[in-house]
């Protein structure tokens, strides 16, 4: 890989080993570590390889946690039965680690499993999806919409030509027909919307800086009154 | 290489030339000798000596002088032999008309690549296949085969037409005419085996007399650089696009007119936003569109000064600027003041401005002094001047025009068809001022200008 003048050096180190190793969809724990060497908020994760590794790893971030199969059997993990959220206690981590890996075992018998990934289980919020798509005819872009159902059923996400500038993620937040949801609809607090724009603005950079990246996406990142965090991310290169 | 010789070529071999009424080839030729072609006209057929009056070779090795550019419209299957022969002359240039390409997939798509290989190997630039070819309004040159009889040729002015369809630049030269808007260049590229839209736009930015570029795309041919060359072109100039093959069905249509596959439609939204493109739905839309980025130029902001005499439309236009996200914003108190020391109370003073039908011309006139000449406040106008009141004349679209002028700001007029207000729209138009027949129309013609202003300020 030719070194680059970018601010994504650690990033491109993660993607590098990917490569290296020969494949083209990141592990759950790999995606989390480019979009946090990135700059992007994460919450404290940590993967791990035994059930006494776990219980010590959710004891430090504190309770609740999420529990998330690390398999590159099982890269749409909860279709495996490979994700529990609301973990409560250290009896909860071990019953559930052990779970997940039978619930694998079951659908994929001869399944090379990486680990669990820990992740501390953040408050509910609104949700949205950012993301990058490299496109063939026009490039390095970036997308942005609400989560869910807004995104699944109406299509609710704005493109643009990466990168953008903070003005112009600011014009994409206000540019969906859901908007109202991010900006106090109701009585609703008004969320962190310039800590949105700025993850865009880094996504967008983060995928037409780095040419090895086809598709990056945080999906969800939760948006707080103050602050964002990507709980879970999805990185592939080609 | 430029592509100067594909608008004004000193001389032109029109291969298999013929008289025959049937073949399209005679149209190419009574065409361009109706429109007065300068250029050297130099008929190519074995099968004859002379046709149209022209001295007719057998082929293009026999023609002594130096020939520009080679129009090809005879089967497809012979094309490459032609695109040989001509490289051996020294002929540059070929506009291919026939079909039989890669628009029929097989056969034909490896005889697209062929002549793809001839024209790079053999240094020929090349427009089309499958395509209409060219039109430029000022060297009086096009190869189009239509005869002008039945699809009139426009007049000459500053919009330049781009399209992958060659029915939809027919369908928009017809129109244009109809509606009086000039033309400096058409270009129907059909398959796009060489020169496409990115080179057009490159070579339109020094084109002084193409101004504004309407553009019919299904696909794009290299999509940074169309970004790069669109970007260029609209710091000085704009870009209209029409989109086709939006959906999954369009897509498909797509791939069978002219060999494109259409890409994702909310990526070619965000290309043209960044590109600083207008993008428009439907040909009317397109019409309207490239209009009044001829006539008038992008609005400053948003806030919308509507004037009328008649309260039903300004309230409708009203309507519409809100759907649209155009500000109809309330008139300040300072002109306000003014205009009600010089108006009786009836009129209605805050936005829109309703003079009632009891007014007439030179009120118009006084409303856009206070309104728009005076004070700064609007950034653009729709005005609506409902012609059938005795007090309203023809010298209306004089006063209008003259203030518009003055205020520096884009104006646009609302007046529906009708027999007579036809001629008073043709006063507007003569004097600079789009004319549009619905309120619907005239609102969305004003939201490209404030659109415009809009990308301009980012």
């Amino acid at each position: 890989m030719v070194a680059k003048d970018t601010k994504f050096k650690d990033a491109l180190k993660v993607i590098g080993n990917v490569q290296a190793s020969g494949r083209k969809i990141l592990l759950p724990d790999e995606a989390m570590d480019v979009i946090k060497l990135s700059g992007i908020f994460t919450p404290a994760y940590a993967l791990v390889k035994t059930v006494h590794e776990a219980s010590v790893e959710a004891k430090t971030m504190g309770f609740p946690v999420v529990l998330k199969i690390v398999s590159q059997d099982a890269l749409h993990k909860s279709d495996v039965g490979g994700v529990v959220i609301g973990v409560e206690n250290e009896k909860e981590v071990e019953r559930n680690y052990n779970e997940i890996m039978n619930n694998l075992f079951k659908k994929v018998p001869d399944a090379d499993i990486m680990g669990i990934l820990v992740e501390k289980q953040m408050p509910k919020t609104t949700e949205v999806i950012v993301g990058g798509i490299r496109d063939e005819q026009f490039g390095a872009t970036v997308m942005f919409g609400l989560g869910g159902i807004f995104v699944e059923l109406f299509k609710d996400v704005v493109f643009r030509i990466a990168p953008v500038t903070k003005t112009e993620a600011l014009e994409m937040i206000k540019e969906i027909k859901g908007y109202s949801v991010l900006n106090g609809y109701r009585g609703a607090e008004r969320l962190d919307i310039q800590q949105l724009a700025r993850t865009v603005v880094t996504v967008s950079e983060l995928v037409s800086d780095i040419d090895e990246i086809k598709e990056v996406e945080l999906n969800p990142l939760l948006v707080y009154t103050e602050g964002v965090t990507a709980v879970d991310a999805r990185v592939i290169i080609k | 290489m430029t592509l100067e010789k594909f608008f004004n070529p000193e001389s032109v071999a029109v291969i298999g030339a013929t008289e025959d009424p049937k073949n399209i080839t005679s149209t190419i030729i009574t065409n361009l000798i109706e429109m007065g072609f300068a250029g050297k006209l130099v008929p190519v057929n074995p099968h004859h000596d002379e046709v149209f009056g022209l001295k007719c070779y057998p082929s293009l090795p026999d023609i002594k002088e130096q020939v520009d550019l080679t129009v090809i419209s005879i089967h497809s299957d012979y094309v490459p032999e032609v695109l040989e022969q001509q490289a051996v002359c020294g002929i540059r240039n070929s506009i291919i008309i026939s079909g039989g390409f890669a628009e029929l997939g097989g056969k034909g798509v490896e005889l697209e690549e062929r002549i793809k290989n001839i024209c790079r190997d053999k240094d020929i630039r090349l427009i089309g296949p499958n395509c209409i070819g060219v039109l430029d309004n000022y060297s009086n040159f096009s190869t189009s085969f239509l005869p002008w009889t039945k699809v009139k040729r426009p007049e000459k002015g500053t919009l330049g037409i781009l399209s992958q369809s060659g029915s939809y630049v027919v369908a928009m030269m017809d129109m244009l005419s109809l509606e009086g808007i000039g033309v400096s260049k058409v270009v129907s590229y059909g398959n796009r085996a060489d020169v496409g839209e990115s080179e057009l736009i490159e070579y339109l930015t020094n084109d002084e007399l193409t101004h504004v570029i309407g553009i019919y795309m299904e696909s794009v041919d290299d999509g940074r650089r169309f970004i790069n060359a669109s970007s260029n072109f609209s710091k000085s100039k704009h870009i209209v696009a029409l989109k086709a093959g939006r959906h999954d069905s369009g897509i498909e249509a797509a791939k069978s007119h002219t060999g494109a596959i259409a890409g994702r439609y909310e990526i070619y939204k965000a290309a043209f936003r960044k590109s600083g493109i207008v993008e428009v739905n439907g040909l009317e839309e397109f019409m309207d569109a490239c209009k009044v980025l001829l006539m008038q130029k992008p609005a400053k902001g948003n806030k919308v000064l509507v004037l009328t005499n008649g309260g039903g439309f300004g309230v409708s236009v009203s309507d519409m600027c809100s759907d649209t996200g155009l500000d109809v914003a309330h008139t300040p108190a300072g002109i306000r003041e003014a205009l009600s020391e010089k108006f009786p109370e009836y009129f209605i003073l805050k936005n829109p401005i309703d003079m009632t039908g009891s007014s007439g011309d030179e009120d118009y006139g006084i409303a856009m002094k206070s309104a728009l000449v005076d004070n700064d406040f609007f950034d653009a106008a729709i005005i609506i001047p409902l012609m059938p009141p005795p007090t309203m004349t023809d010298g209306v679209a004089g006063i209008i025009s003259q203030r518009a002028k003055e205020s520096g700001k884009p104006v646009v007029i609302c007046m529906v068809s009708g027999i007579y207000t036809e001629k008073i729209k043709a006063k507007f138009e003569e004097k600079g001022l789009p004319v549009f027949p619905s309120p619907e129309r005239c609102v969305k013609a004003m939201s490209v200008l404030v659109e415009r202003g809009r990308m301009n300020g980012c």
